[in-house]
């Protein structure tokens, strides 16, 4: 039916793109952060930055209908009253209500801020989110700040609570800053499989680490908390900042993470794990904050992340 | 699919574009938890109407240039997508297929194909985290989403590629027709 040199074309192709993209795999997994692969994904970062930023801007909108839709769905009882205005002004509705959720993601920044234990010595820098990675294996944001506005690498980054409590902090660690151009950066989640974050309970003080659930953003475990220590529901969970004599420590200490909501509790297990509900909304990150200026060392924390 | 550089720009363009499109737009909306891939229609549309070796190329370019975008492990994507491109060409080759609501099925399976090995992928490399079983809803969602957006994409990459296709599916459906005056005997003007 084919003619055979279309057949050996066909194979050789795919054999040719697979082998590619193995080899390819391979240098990427063994070089080290300043090989070639990496330094040209630097360079294509640095060159989508400005269309994606443009992208985004332009297509705000479209996004703005989508979220709209979603805090319409959210605020259904409220939404039955006001349906016919809501009819009349959907365009103005969709823009204020945006504008009104980056503002409250702001605040929620800022009370972040002037809760007590929050590590001082910290300069926040706010900056947006102009891109998302698609899948839940890499949770990473690109943000529209860069080098040129102070931020480094492995500065820890907060975002704000969609929906804060009133007893609860108005937000909380998101990750760190895992890539760094002159105008864009790249923030790696607490919820990308690879993050992982020295966290204590308060008050009770048992220390462990924090890990995500791939898959989950809602539910943050605490692995390595010694089994006799009481834990409670409800209770927070922030950086345990600790210094060892030879870990350079990344996030200060005080920084709340989220709070208590379920412990498995294993009579075999030397550890107990923890569940925890993160304060800050990863599903929906609008605005972030950097914190660039390091604290002093005695208010550092270790960091897991290979 | 004929080689040239009209071809290859009209598959790299919108290639391009599905990446900054997908990474800036649709990555940020979430619908049940959920988001559109816009990427592998792409793939899967132009190994669709352009084979498999058009596939497997288009497959390999969208996974590099998504790693490069996204900062993801490089060749990850480029191996998943390669696979599914090849997959979805040959699917065509070997069955021919015509029929106008077709790149329904063959959306939603090159989305499935895409997210189960991309998951597979993803764990052989460097998971290291618990998996929520979330992840199933996630992947599931993503295809049904997905497979309502890929009519309009297919037919979209079919008006870009039309010229350079060597068989157009729906021409071959179109041809497949009997005249519309033929009579019972499939005669024209013969109405007995």
């Amino acid at each position: 039916m084919y003619d055979k040199k279309v057949v050996r074309r066909r194979r050789a192709a795919l054999a040719v793109f697979l082998a590619l993209s193995i080899v390819i795999l391979t240098a990427y997994f063994g070089e080290s952060g300043g090989g070639f692969f990496h330094a040209l994904q630097r360079g294509a970062q640095e060159t989508f930055a400005p269309i994606e930023t443009g992208a985004s801007r332009a297509l705000k909108p479209v996004q703005d209908f989508f979220d709209w839709a979603g805090d319409s769905i959210d605020a259904k009882d409220q939404n039955e009253q006001l349906r016919e205005e809501v009819e009349r002004l959907r365009s103005e509705l969709a823009e204020a209500q945006t504008r009104e959720r980056d503002s409250r993601q702001v605040r929620g920044l800022v009370g972040l801020h002037r809760q007590a234990g929050f590590p001082d010595g910290t300069e926040p820098v706010t900056a947006r989110v102009i891109a998302r990675s698609p899948n839940v294996w890499y949770s990473s944001l690109k943000i529209d700040k860069g080098s040129g506005d102070g931020i480094r690498l492995n500065q820890p980054v907060i975002a704000a609570a969609n929906n804060p409590s009133d007893r609860g902090p108005v937000g909380g660690l998101a990750g760190k800053v895992t890539r760094v151009t002159g105008g864009t950066a790249e923030v790696t989640l607490l919820t990308d499989a690879s993050s992982g974050v020295a966290a204590q309970i308060m008050p009770a003080g048992a220390a462990g680490v924090a890990k995500p659930e791939v898959g989950n953003p809602r539910d943050l475990l605490l692995d390595f908390v010694e089994g006799g220590r009481r834990v409670t529901e409800g209770t927070m969970v922030v950086t345990s900042g600790f210094k060892a004599s030879r870990v350079e420590s990344l996030f200060p200490r005080g920084i709340p993470i989220g709070e208590v909501t379920k412990v498995d509790l294993d009579e075999v297990e030397l550890y107990q794990r923890v569940h925890i509900r993160p304060f800050a909304d990863f599903r929906r990150i609008d605005i972030v904050q950097v914190l660039t200026r390091k604290p002093r060392a005695a208010e550092t924390a270790d960091v897991l992340t290979p | 699919m004929t080689l040239s550089v009209g071809s290859v720009l009209r598959v790299g363009v919108p290639l391009l574009l599905a990446v900054v499109l997908q990474l800036s737009v649709l990555s940020q909306i979430t619908i049940v938890g959920a988001q559109v891939d816009l990427v592998v229609l792409v793939v899967a549309a132009v190994a669709y109407y352009g084979g498999s070796v058009a596939g497997c190329a288009t497959g390999f370019a969208a996974g590099f240039l998504l790693d490069l975008a996204t900062g993801a492990t490089m060749g990850a994507s480029s191996l998943v997508l390669t696979a599914v491109g090849y997959g979805v060409g040959r699917l065509r080759e070997i069955r021919h297929p015509s029929h106008g609501l077709l790149p329904i099925p063959v959306g939603a399976a090159a989305t499935a194909g895409w997210v189960v090995a991309f998951a597979a992928v993803s764990f052989m490399l460097d998971v290291g985290a618990r998996v929520s079983p979330l992840v199933l809803r996630d992947m599931i969602v993503t295809v049904l989403l997905n497979a309502l957006l890929a009519l309009p994409v297919f037919v979209g990459c079919r008006r870009l590629l039309r010229r350079s296709l060597v068989v157009d599916p729906f021409e071959i459906r179109r041809r497949r027709q009997p005249p519309r005056e033929a009579g019972p005997l499939g005669l024209r003007g013969i109405e007995v």
